[in-house]
């Protein structure tokens, strides 16, 4: 009999707490965004499978060796952890609290000291280590996608650098709005939360979360949730902010076809980007440094096999550890507050303004070249979230007239808002990180 | 408060003026590098003139003999 209730008390049923329940059904609601209705599901598969794995009752997968050795310690063990971060609590909370805001050598002592009484890492908690907490997981995706990127259309109309860049006003708009929330007392953000949140305006997956690693790592799974939710949501959010702002006319202009580039061109562009970068920002070295390398190896057309490897079987790998170490971050205790419901709103608000100032520097770009050479759509591509904002562009241009392909022209401003919104990600890490 | 909320408007003043600025020398140092590169090597014409001249030379300068083949053969080809 005493076996049976030692069963019952380790299992979940006994131990689920309500947090946990609900993050459950949240990590199931994401996979069913994702299978169901395709919601960017290369990556919300695994953020959801990783969320629900977190959750696991007394599994501990998404925690540290010390905060499991915490959650089931005997009240020596407790004494213990309390001697080794010099404290005289034994209280739970207050232990986790002096551990989580000790230096890096009381840090490793503690997690020896858990080591030494059998205690170790969750898998997650492993994995978002090495991913995410290194850093190294989104910049590879970032390699990955530069090699997956064809420069072509912008070094066609460099001019469309400048949509890339307006649409990044949407970041600096939401850190506003962020502490905007903070000084009214709705809600309670740091400048770094609110640099963080700011950066899901980029519509830049891997940005978002490089950024939130440094800067804010406590938000990252509401973060990268709301980041990636949104740029499936392109095709919903944009078209009416576009339709608002131009007139059809202005939706019917066709641009000129685009000039051939050379191969030369393309094999220096990501270079002379690389040089500009290490002259004028270094914080965003990490980020741009890696999408040139990726570049480069594609254009340069001598290593094949490096630049296929990087954007399908390395890139591939990347986000499956990406993804789970993100679910990680979706247990209840950090996910279900106020915050996440603020990130998600703010989120919104950031693409919307991105959008939209994209659209308005078109215009005003079509008006300084005479009014008959830029179609205004191609501007709601400047916030990154590539090839998709593209393919909204052609959509509405086709819907405007049947005879106009706008795809190429907005992929210019579409890479033009990855470098852009990893520049203003480096200017974040600069001023608040 | 306050103090939170200039920093915010410190950052988006500093931030937006940069992103400008950075692309903005982008834009100048794309145009400059595609202007040398076409200057220094223009690239489609190298390719058209070899083409160009390549057939003419066929023509005039192609044998009697390699004539007599082909002709031969397109008229067994056709018999």
């Amino acid at each position: 009999m005493d076996k049976l209730l030692d069963l019952w008390l380790a299992s979940g049923i006994y131990n689920i707490s309500l947090g946990q329940f609900v993050m459950i059904v949240v990590g199931l609601l994401l996979l069913y965004l994702a299978i169901r209705k395709n919601f960017e599901p290369l990556l919300l598969v695994p953020i959801g499978f990783g969320g629900i794995m977190a959750n696991i009752p007394e599994a501990g997968l998404a925690f540290s060796a010390v905060e499991n050795a915490v959650h089931f310690a005997t009240p020596e063990l407790l004494a213990g952890f309390a001697a080794v971060l010099g404290i005289t609590s034994v209280d739970p909370h207050d232990v986790l609290h002096a551990y989580h805001t000790s230096s890096a050598s009381v840090h490793a002592a503690t997690t020896l000291f858990a080591n030494d009484n059998n205690f170790n890492n969750g898998m997650l908690y492993n994995f978002y280590t090495v991913a995410i907490a290194s850093g190294a997981a989104p910049l590879i995706i970032f390699m990955g996608v530069g090699a997956m990127t064809d420069f072509g259309p912008l070094l066609a109309n460099p001019k469309t650098l400048f949509l890339g860049a307006a649409a990044q006003f949407g970041i600096f708009a939401t850190v506003l709005g962020a502490v905007g929330l903070t000084s009214m007392g709705l809600m309670d953000f740091s400048i770094q939360d609110a640099a963080a949140i700011g950066i899901i305006g980029g519509a830049d997956g891997p940005t978002a979360i490089y950024v939130a690693s440094l800067l804010s790592p406590q938000l990252l799974g509401a973060i990268a949730v709301a980041a990636y939710s949104y740029m499936a949501l392109v095709p919903l959010i944009q078209p009416p902010i576009m339709r608002a702002l131009t007139t059809e006319a202005e939706r019917k202009i066709q641009m000129v076809q685009l000039r051939h580039i050379s191969k030369l061109e393309k094999i220096l562009f990501p270079l002379s980007l690389l040089i500009l970068v290490a002259m004028l920002l270094p914080d965003a070295a990490p980020l741009l440094g890696m999408f040139c390398f990726g570049n480069l190896m594609r254009e340069c057309g001598v290593v094949d096999r490096l630049s296929d490897t990087a954007q399908n079987a390395l890139i591939n790998i990347v986000t499956i550890f990406l993804g789970l170490s993100v679910g990680s971050k979706l247990s209840a205790d950090k996910f279900l507050d106020m915050q996440t419901l603020g990130i998600l709103v703010l989120g919104i608000v950031a693409f919307g303004i991105g959008t939209a100032m994209g659209i308005l520097m078109a215009k005003f770009m079509n008006k300084l070249a005479g009014g008959n050479s830029i179609n205004p759509l191609i501007g709601s591509a400047g916030v990154s979230a590539v090839p998709m904002a593209a393919r909204v562009s052609n959509k509405l241009g086709l819907e405007a007239n049947s005879q106009n392909f706008l795809l190429m022209h907005a992929m210019g401003p579409n890479v033009a808002g990855v470098i852009g919104s990893a520049v203003a990600a480096g200017v974040m890490i600069k001023f608040v990180g | 408060m306050d103090n939170l909320l200039s920093e915010g408007l410190t950052l988006m003043v500093f931030g937006m003026g940069f992103v400008f600025t950075f692309l903005t020398l982008l834009v100048g140092v794309t145009t400059m590098m595609s202007k040398l590169v076409v200057k220094f090597e223009p690239a489609p014409q190298p390719k058209a003139a070899p083409t160009r001249s390549a057939l003419p030379a066929v023509a005039q300068g192609g044998s009697d003999e390699l004539v007599a083949v082909i002709t031969a053969a397109v008229h067994k080809y056709r018999s």
